[in-house]
């Protein structure tokens, strides 16, 4: 049990590696809180779902096309919302505000639009059988859905540290007002970063409906609240950081699953509390924050 | 002369006393009849409990527009009939802003009857405010067993049998027919909420109290909102059970047999809760051939009662589907039980004395026994608790896509003999 509850919590863990990584590249790149983030995988969830049913479109094929179509969607809107918002003085608090009422919007408008029904796509969609891993057995959702998350992570990687444009985002992240002054174009810079964060939960989304059995409009809140512990973990700021914070929690959900099972959805709350309350910087720390 | 004046005026005064006592004692027993009876209810057009609770508003909806659009609700209190107006508030599946809301419904709005939201977790929250302030709280599918106490009179539950009941047939099957079968090793995955918490404490009551050579090897309880059952179904199967019973709601139950799918495991007998209730919602998420020879609670939708009152479920659900279709609600238990709190709301006014709260008790009360709607023999206990329509031990059979529910349990219902899977 203690072994099927580790590896699974593992491939589990890498799973929500994904559903973190857009919420706290945002953050580290344009340090606003996005509160809408959870709804923007429960969008790329119902964009999955509707290609689905509509086209019989497998869910890899979604995700790409997921991932062209959040970044394009992205970058219009972060110069529609962002560049107005870090003009104010409490930039971060307002962002709280702002995509608080985004995410009601979202949750309403996909309720009007889809109702508050259960939707998902079959689990044979990405294998008729379990993958059996180092003995034990996994559902075969899990090991597509860990994959995609790691190759996102190394697509990330890549780009920021063996990239131009990422180069330039890293430059942002670390101080904005001295990337502008250096004649960084970092509203361009930013918008991008805004694209990637959406298409990264919108991937995420896709992954959804298989590893959450079902999805709902409602489903954003607790998928933000999984999102903040992944990050707050990993080191809030620091997208790869995002990969250990994925992990711990994977792993420590499905511990609480097997050993205390009914305290189990305090999970994401008490690590969050313990990484506040022990190293508020994130268990990577500050000298790996600012990348 | 003058004698037969003062008569006249005796007379005229005293004519003119009894006509104004006349009008005084009218004004007192029959006030004006209300231009609308006002109903008070909350629903969740979001969040967790959406999927229960828009089919049991958009049922009771549409048994006030019917009864609207035949000149409203006989209201025995004025002898005549009066339109109905629904007052409904959207908690977003969130007790705190049930709690508020409900007040808002009593203190506010003066509403003259309240429906609570459903499912237990919401009800929970309305039924001490109900009490606070004597009004009658018309509960349509909140069974958690706490919430019926001989001491509080304000509450009735009309759609659902209470969660002590609901088991009683599963647990009598395994007890009966499960151990001569060899179904010997019993694990049971509750989710901790006053629904299923209630029954899974009574499922283990009566198998404990039977003595029955039935030994529990997986017991435990999760939150509602998991989502992921994998490592469990792991932790479950290493225990061996012959039996695995998993009792949850609509999402809980998606989540647990889509994972069971996706996992190979197989056992000999599966119980879910949702798949006999909301049939057509769980075939949608996890395919005929995911719900295939497990076993569930038989409902009405698969019963088929004769009622006495209302329209049968072919009927309803034809109704039900032409209006909501475009809506993206299924149809399913809870469609047909917030028509059923309808249908009850309907004969309580046509039975009662008054419109004061506890007369639409007593009238409430006086229809057990004697009504029976597609839901089945309406009944209550003293506390309020549904007893009359019962729930038995289904199992559902997948031909292509669809499925049916054949009642195996107990033989005086049943349909068919359970068929067991092999692991």
């Amino acid at each position: 049990m203690l072994y099927h509850a580790v590896l699974g919590g593992l491939v589990y863990g890498l799973y929500f590696t994904l559903v973190g990584l857009g919420l706290n590249l945002m953050f580290g790149v344009m340090r606003i809180v996005n509160l809408a983030h959870g709804d923007v995988i429960m969008l790329g969830a119902y964009a999955a779902w509707a290609l689905f049913t509509a086209w019989a479109v497998h869910p890899l094929l979604a995700a790409l096309a997921i991932l062209l179509a959040f970044t394009a969607i992205g970058i219009p809107v972060y110069y529609l919302i962002v560049p107005r918002l870090l003009r104010a003085r409490d930039a971060e608090m307002l962002s709280l505000i702002l995509f608080f009422g985004l995410q009601q919007i979202i949750e309403a408008a996909a309720t009007i639009a889809f109702g508050t029904t259960e939707r998902s796509i079959p689990g044979r969609v990405l294998g008729h059988h379990p993958v059996r891993i180092l003995g034990q057995v996994l559902p075969a959702a899990w090991v597509w859905a860990g994959a995609v998350s790691a190759v996102c992570v190394a697509a990330l990687y890549l780009y920021l540290y063996h990239s131009p444009p990422g180069m330039l985002t890293r430059a942002v992240m670390s101080n904005r007002e001295e990337a502008k002054a250096s004649g960084i174009d970092v509203d361009r810079v930013c918008s991008l970063a805004f694209g990637i964060a959406l298409a990264l939960a919108g991937i995420a989304g896709v992954f959804a409906p298989f590893m959450l059995g079902s999805v709902t409009p409602a489903i954003g809140p607790d998928l933000n609240i999984a999102a903040f512990a992944v990050i707050v973990i990993g080191t809030l700021g620091n997208p790869i950081g995002t990969v250990l914070g994925g992990i711990i929690y994977g792993v420590s959900l499905m511990l609480m699953q097997t050993f205390l099972s009914a305290w189990a959805n305090l999970l994401p709350n008490l690590l969050l509390i313990a990484v506040l309350l022990v190293r508020p910087s994130g268990l990577l720390g500050r000298r790996v924050r600012r990348a | 002369m003058r004698r037969l004046e003062i008569k006249s005026c005796i007379r005229a005064a005293a004519a003119l006393a009894l006509l104004v006592c006349t009008a005084g004692t009218r004004a007192v027993a029959e006030p004006p009849a209300p231009a609308v009876i006002k109903i008070g209810s909350l629903h969740a057009a979001s969040g967790a409990y959406a999927s229960i609770s828009m089919p049991v508003y958009d049922g009771l909806k549409l048994w006030i527009d019917r009864t609207n659009a035949d000149g409203g609700a006989f209201v025995k209190a004025y002898g005549r009939k009066i339109k109905l107006q629904l007052i409904s508030y959207d908690d977003q599946s969130n007790p705190g802003t049930a709690a508020t809301l409900i007040n808002q419904l009593i203190t506010q709005d003066h509403v003259d009857l309240l429906v609570g939201d459903s499912g237990s977790v919401l009800t929970a929250v309305a039924v001490p405010i109900a009490r606070e302030h004597k009004m009658m709280l018309f509960d349509p599918t909140g069974t958690g067993a706490k919430f019926f106490t001989h001491d509080n009179p304000y509450i009735a539950l009309l759609a659902d049998p209470a969660s002590t009941i609901w088991p009683k047939y599963l647990a009598d099957f395994l007890i009966n027919q499960g151990v001569k079968d060899g179904l010997k090793k019993v694990a049971i995955l509750y989710s901790t909420n006053d629904f299923t918490s209630t029954q899974h404490e009574a499922l283990v009551g009566f198998i404990k109290a039977s003595h029955a050579p039935i030994d529990i090897v997986f017991d435990q309880g999760v939150p509602t909102s998991t989502s992921n059952y994998t490592t469990l179904i792991g932790n479950i199967a290493a225990a061996s059970p012959d039996a695995v019973i998993e009792l949850g709601y609509v999402g809980n139950d998606i989540a647990f047999l889509r994972n069971l799918q996706d996992s190979g495991q197989t056992f000999r007998f599966i119980f879910a809760l949702y798949p006999g209730i909301e049939t057509d919602e769980i075939v949608k998420n996890v395919g005929a051939q995911g719900i295939d020879h497990v076993f569930s609670y038989v409902t009405a939708q698969a019963l088929d009662y004769k009622p006495t009152v209302g329209m049968d479920v072919a009927t309803y659900r034809q109704a039900f589907e032409t209006a909501y279709r475009s809506q993206g609600v299924a149809f399913g238990f809870n469609a047909i039980a917030g028509y059923t709190v309808g249908l009850m709301i309907g004969q309580t006014l046509g039975a009662a004395d008054s419109l004061d709260q506890l007369a639409l008790r007593r009238a409430l009360f006086a229809q057990s026994g004697h009504v029976r709607t597609l839901d089945g023999p309406f009944e209550l206990d003293a506390t309020g608790q549904q007893i009359g329509e019962i729930t038995p031990l289904g199992q559902l059979i997948a031909h292509g896509n669809t499925v049916t529910n054949v009642v195996v349990y107990p033989p005086s219902l049943a349909t068919g003999k359970p068929v067991y899977t092999t692991p």
